[in-house]
């Protein structure tokens, strides 16, 4: 449906959804503002995700290991700077988390990106694993002893409706570095990636680099995001970065809301969100079960998910409408 | 070097265990392409099953094992043949994801039924122990052995020589062509998952007699399943064995000379750089799709 859109019509409604979203807060009760500040955080994960995830279809099962690289990296230097004045905290947090991130996907893509389909999930579940009990057991990352951030909210601003602000930005700047991707050429060789890489490659396209930009872009957006959480946090350690629920989550996003689309994780985030903070938000002992079942009758049955279920009906509406004038 | 013969023989006892708890995993990922994340679970299960049968009848834990293997084969074939099959048919990231949906519910169910507290099965000579020479052996830990090593070679044996081995085999090797020989798939993936939920099963009562569990223990077993088939390759019991004892040995290696809270660390060092290196596993029939 957004194909038949120009680009600058495109944008303005990216836009104008962004400034109703942004004002949203200040008439919403504050737990929803906690909920929205969840909702936009994870659909920004989830399009990061789906760059390499969606796009190219290498589905990785580790990607929190970025976040916790972000967090903890941008947590360590900005504790080198403790006179720093704080509007100049945050941005050199990014960096450091944005570098950190940046080099390590860089090194790990040589060797793991060589693996193909569930191997590459598995391999990247092992990045993941090893990453996590480093942090927690090498004394200079204090990833058991806990990292504290500053506060960096403006005094006179209300922190919750800051970060849900940053949150938004953060995850319309994602939306649109992913919806540049998918115009450009790069973005057409990713999409052949996942449709057949032996073709693809075989037809000139360099997927080995085009794989490589889209692992670091997806790791560094990643990283960045990561750096925002934990500063919303004020407090992690590494059990609070490192989650073996975000890396499911990340693949349930895209599953829910349609893999390979760009706004699919972005409905599959809200939807997911929603439901298990406000829905089940009061039924703890059943949320597994509530996630699993999720999961069971999704594979069953709407494996393209939302997207693919609206594509599906109007398909076949059309279908029917064609019929009778033969 | 006492300490490095203790070492080793722990790690060798270990690994025998990590090998049967594999097994059934390496099966279906090599038969089925199937890369079954509710293993755990199935395991858990026979080791819970254990529990209560060896309580209610006041039976030694080990001679449930021929009752657990035949409850869980049944679970695992109506498993097989009404939910994952359909997932089978449709992308290959579908088994792993309805595989996993199943792993959190069980997960949820068995914590509402057991409760999420540490259980132990105590069979009777759980502290005896004797000595080899100045190596310690726990009669358990050895029993146990004992016990995984001769499943594993009567289920090697199953493939090998019977007909449903046979039959299994063809369908690992060539789908399409089995099928064409009059081979009913469908069935064949249902009784290689109802084989392999029972050595699982078989594996859990031997875990439970060892260590203590618990219901979040799933995941634990499922990666080590993972690990295990990586190593030593994909589809047999020998390749499970091989990677079993590797595993183990390197397991207590690392507790005992780098750090107790290391063996995560260089057992996904292991796998990843084995991917890398060696993706057809130690022994195994090299299998395409990793690459």
């Amino acid at each position: 449906m957004n194909a038949k859109l120009g680009p600058a019509a495109f944008l303005a409604i990216i836009l104008a959804c962004a400034v109703v979203l942004a004002i949203l807060p200040f008439v919403m009760p504050p737990f929803y503002v906690r909920v929205g500040q969840l909702m936009l955080y994870s659909a920004g994960l989830a399009i990061a995700w789906a760059i390499l995830g969606g796009f190219a279809g290498y589905a990785s099962f580790g990607h929190a290991a970025f976040i916790g690289v972000g967090a903890f990296a941008a947590g360590l230097v900005e504790d080198r700077f403790p006179g720093l004045p704080t509007p100049l905290l945050l941005p050199l947090g990014l960096l450091a988390g944005g570098a950190a991130c940046a080099v390590l996907s860089a090194v790990v893509a040589y060797p793991i990106l060589r693996l193909r389909g569930t191997f590459f999930a598995i391999a990247m579940l092992g990045v993941c694993k090893v990453c996590a009990e480093l942090n927690n057991n090498v004394d200079f990352f204090q990833g058991s002893l806990g990292l504290n951030f500053p506060a960096i909210a403006p005094p006179d601003w209300d922190p919750a409706i800051f970060y849900y602000q940053l949150y938004l930005v953060a995850g319309v700047a994602v939306l649109l570095i992913a919806w540049q991707i998918r115009r450009s050429r790069f973005g057409a060789g990713l999409l052949s990636i996942r449709e057949d890489e032996d073709t693809a490659r075989m037809l000139g396209v360099p997927t080995e680099r085009y794989k490589r930009q889209a692992f670091v872009i997806s790791a560094v957006l990643t990283g960045l995001l990561g750096v925002i959480y934990a500063h919303s946090l004020g407090y992690i350690t590494t059990d609070s970065v490192y989650r073996d629920d975000t890396n499911l989550s990340l693949i349930v996003y895209s599953l829910l809301g349609g893999m390979g689309t760009l706004f699919g994780p972005v409905i599959g985030a809200f939807m997911l969100v929603f439901v298990t903070q406000v829905i089940l938000a009061r039924l703890l002992d059943f949320h597994l079960f509530a996630t699993g079942l999720l999961l069971v009758v999704l594979v069953l049955t709407a494996p393209g998910g939302i997207i693919g279920l609206v594509r599906g009906f109007r398909q076949r509406r059309r279908a029917k409408n064609v019929a009778p004038a033969e | 070097m006492n300490l490095i013969a203790q070492t080793l023989a722990d790690g060798l006892v270990l690994g025998g265990i990590y090998a049967l708890a594999a097994v059934g995993f390496s099966l279906i990922f090599g038969v089925l392409h199937v890369i079954n994340l509710s293993h755990g679970i199935i395991v858990l299960m026979g080791a819970y099953l254990a529990l209560i049968l060896s309580e209610t009848l006041h039976i030694d834990p080990l001679l449930t094992m021929p009752l657990v293997m035949a409850i869980l084969a049944g679970v695992g074939y109506v498993y097989q043949r009404f939910l994952i099959q359909y997932a089978v048919d449709s992308t290959p990231f579908a088994s792993i994801l309805l595989t996993f949906g199943v792993a959190l519910m069980m997960n949820n169910i068995m914590i509402w039924l057991f409760s999420p507290d540490m259980r132990n099965i105590t069979p009777s000579y759980a502290f005896a122990s004797f000595r080899l020479g100045p190596i310690a052996f726990d009669a358990v830990r050895v029993s146990c052995l004992a016990a995984s090593l001769v499943l594993l070679s009567c289920l090697a044996a199953l493939l090998k020589y019977t007909s449903l081995g046979r039959v299994i085999r063809a369908t690992a090797q060539q789908t399409m062509a089995a099928r064409l020989c009059g081979v009913n798939v469908r069935h064949v993936y249902a009784m290689t998952f109802a084989v392999s939920a029972a050595f699982a099963g078989a594996a859990g009562i031997v875990i439970g007699i060892i260590l203590p569990f618990s219901p979040a223990d799933e995941a634990i077993w499922t990666l080590n399943a993972f690990v295990v088939v990586v190593l030593g390759g994909v589809g047999s019991p020998a390749g499970a064995l091989i990677g079993g004892l590797l595993l183990g040995i390197v397991s207590t290696l690392t507790a005992q000379y780098i750090g107790p809270s290391f063996p995560n660390v260089t057992m996904f060092l292991l796998l990843v750089l084995l991917l890398l290196v060696r993706p057809q596993g130690l022994l195994g029939n090299a299998f395409a799709p990793s690459r």
